[in-house]
């Protein structure tokens, strides 16, 4: 296995009033190019942390986190994060324009000269992707929450980094919605060669999403194991290995 | 809305009629107490004659001058604030301590520092509206929503670009009930400043009009002023913030 994203003995505590409390403990991962991982755990497990520190929003105490064997530090383009908050877009922003805020960073950040017509194109093409080009004109307060991640997960797309790095983006939706939204993004992930790690509590979303899913324990948060997910797709959420795996990721996590 | 002006237009016009059936009864002197045709009478004659147009040009111009200085001033000041802790620290004493001093409080200072005239009038307003906007502008870039700063390290902004694409227009609801303080309170400082210090070639604003006709006990006059100096007052804050608001932070679901 060619590892991509390399992340080697991380640890993070966080200082309380008396002492510190572990957040993370000896974490160590490879994330392959183009995979769809998904990092599974109870609150209060890191999970949100470690992708904290993998956007580079966060720094971890010890520990590397190398891409390509080289060391990253601080945010970049490349790994862009898509949050459960439907906060994240801009209100005074019409929804074509919170696409395009993602295309004009990335141009500025390579150098490249882009007219308004490119780059209301480029937006119009992520915004099609996530099937919302009938909605450019709209201002986020006048979506439905599912919209909004909708959005927001063009608005990622647009930014083109290679990795996509997600917590719980879906978090915040009903169960319908929220299916939608993960059929989407699998579309999406096998249409583009993009890497998404993805954070969530929720078994049936991991087995439904990934090709390996992280399985993680608090207190400290630490990895209890990496498994593989080789269920075929189009995956059924109501097929035998779906639940035989569901199952087997309840128990361990109940452990 | 259109029920809450139907409303104001007949409580002023049953106002209106109390008034002048007062004024008819001869209950008092017409020298002190006259009647809404009298006052009329003298609101047409002074725009007639030019006399009031140029008060209020001057009246305006003035607070345009002072409220545009000290809003840029302002923004300079809480972007300061909100980038440098050591500044935030200055800024914020000199906020605590000034903001609470009115600006009558400093007017024989002003006059001996700077004389009478349009200088003195411009520090009056700069004074009454530069550290309430201060504290709404500061108060609105650190309620900010925490995601906005990870989403422009995210896609790399400079401060620059932070300041514009995201804390100015997340802040926008906050700017603008700073900007209604301001005029609200810029208007009552200028008609006050002018009475004190405004002539200069007998053009010395609405305050000193008012003033100038108490001089020559012509109540209509006076009543003729004050009328003015509400409907300014009203216009702006329904009509020109009503639709600032409009077309921003209510358009844009900021503002319930």
């Amino acid at each position: 296995m060619r590892s991509y994203l390399e992340l080697k003995n991380i640890d993070k505590s966080f200082a309380t009033k008396k002492d510190s409390k572990t957040a993370l403990k000896n974490i160590n991962l490879q994330i392959k190019k183009n995979e769809f991982l998904t990092i599974l755990g109870p609150s209060g497990c890191g999970k949100s942390t470690l992708l904290k520190i993998i956007a580079g929003f966060s720094r971890a105490d010890k520990g590397q986190l190398l891409k390509n064997k080289k060391q990253i530090k601080g945010p970049g383009l490349d790994r862009i994060m898509l949050f459960q908050d439907f906060e994240q877009l801009f209100p005074w922003q019409k929804v074509i324009d919170n696409v395009a805020f993602a295309v004009k960073a990335v141009a500025k950040n390579e150098k490249q000269k882009l007219n308004n017509a490119q780059i209301k194109e480029k937006a119009l093409k992520y915004l099609s992707e996530v099937k919302l080009e009938n909605y450019q004109n709209y201002y986020p307060h006048q979506l439905s929450g599912g919209m909004k991640q909708r959005v927001a997960l063009a608005r990622t797309l647009a930014a083109e980094g290679e990795i996509m790095l997600m917590d719980e983006p879906f978090g915040s939706v009903d169960s319908q919605t929220r299916q939608e939204l993960q059929q989407l993004l699998v579309q999406l992930w096998q249409e583009e060669e993009r890497t998404i790690i993805f954070v969530t509590h929720d078994i049936r979303e991991a087995v439904f999403l990934s090709e390996r899913i992280v399985l993680m324990k608090n207190e400290p948060g630490e990895i209890l194991e990496v498994v593989k997910n080789k269920i075929p797709r189009p995956r059924n959420r109501s097929s035998g290995e779906f639940n035989l795996l569901f199952e087997r990721l309840q128990s361990q996590l109940k452990n | 809305m259109k029920n809450k002006y139907q409303q104001r237009l007949i409580w002023i016009s049953v106002l209106a009629l109390i008034w002048q059936l007062t004024a008819l009864s001869g209950t008092f002197s017409k020298m002190i107490f006259p009647g809404l045709d009298q006052i009329f009478m003298a609101l047409i004659e002074s725009f007639k004659d030019g006399t009031l147009i140029k008060q209020i040009a001057f009246s305006l111009s003035i607070i345009i001058q002072g409220l545009s200085l000290a809003t840029a001033a302002a923004l300079i000041l809480a972007l300061t604030a909100y980038f440098s802790k050591n500044a935030a620290g200055l800024i914020d004493t000199l906020t605590a301590l000034a903001h609470p001093l009115p600006g009558i409080a400093l007017m024989p200072l002003i006059l001996i520092w700077f004389g009478s005239g349009r200088t003195a009038i411009l520090i009056v307003i700069i004074h009454s509206v530069l550290w309430p906007l201060i504290l709404n502008l500061s108060t609105g870039f650190n309620s900010i929503p925490d995601i906005y700063t990870l989403i422009a390290k995210n896609y790399r902004l400079n401060k620059l670009e932070f300041m514009f694409k995201i804390l100015i227009p997340a802040s926008l609801p906050y700017f603008i009930s700073g900007l209604k303080i301001a005029w609200a309170r810029s208007w009552r400082a200028l008609i006050s400043a002018e009475m004190l210090f405004g002539a200069i070639n007998s053009l010395g604003g609405l305050g000193w009009y008012i003033f100038q006709k108490r001089v020559f006990f012509d109540l209509p006059g006076v009543f003729a002023g004050i009328i003015v100096i509400i409907v300014i007052g009203v216009t702006v804050e329904d009509f020109i913030f009503k639709k600032l608001e409009a077309k921003t932070v209510k358009k844009w679901g900021m503002l319930k």
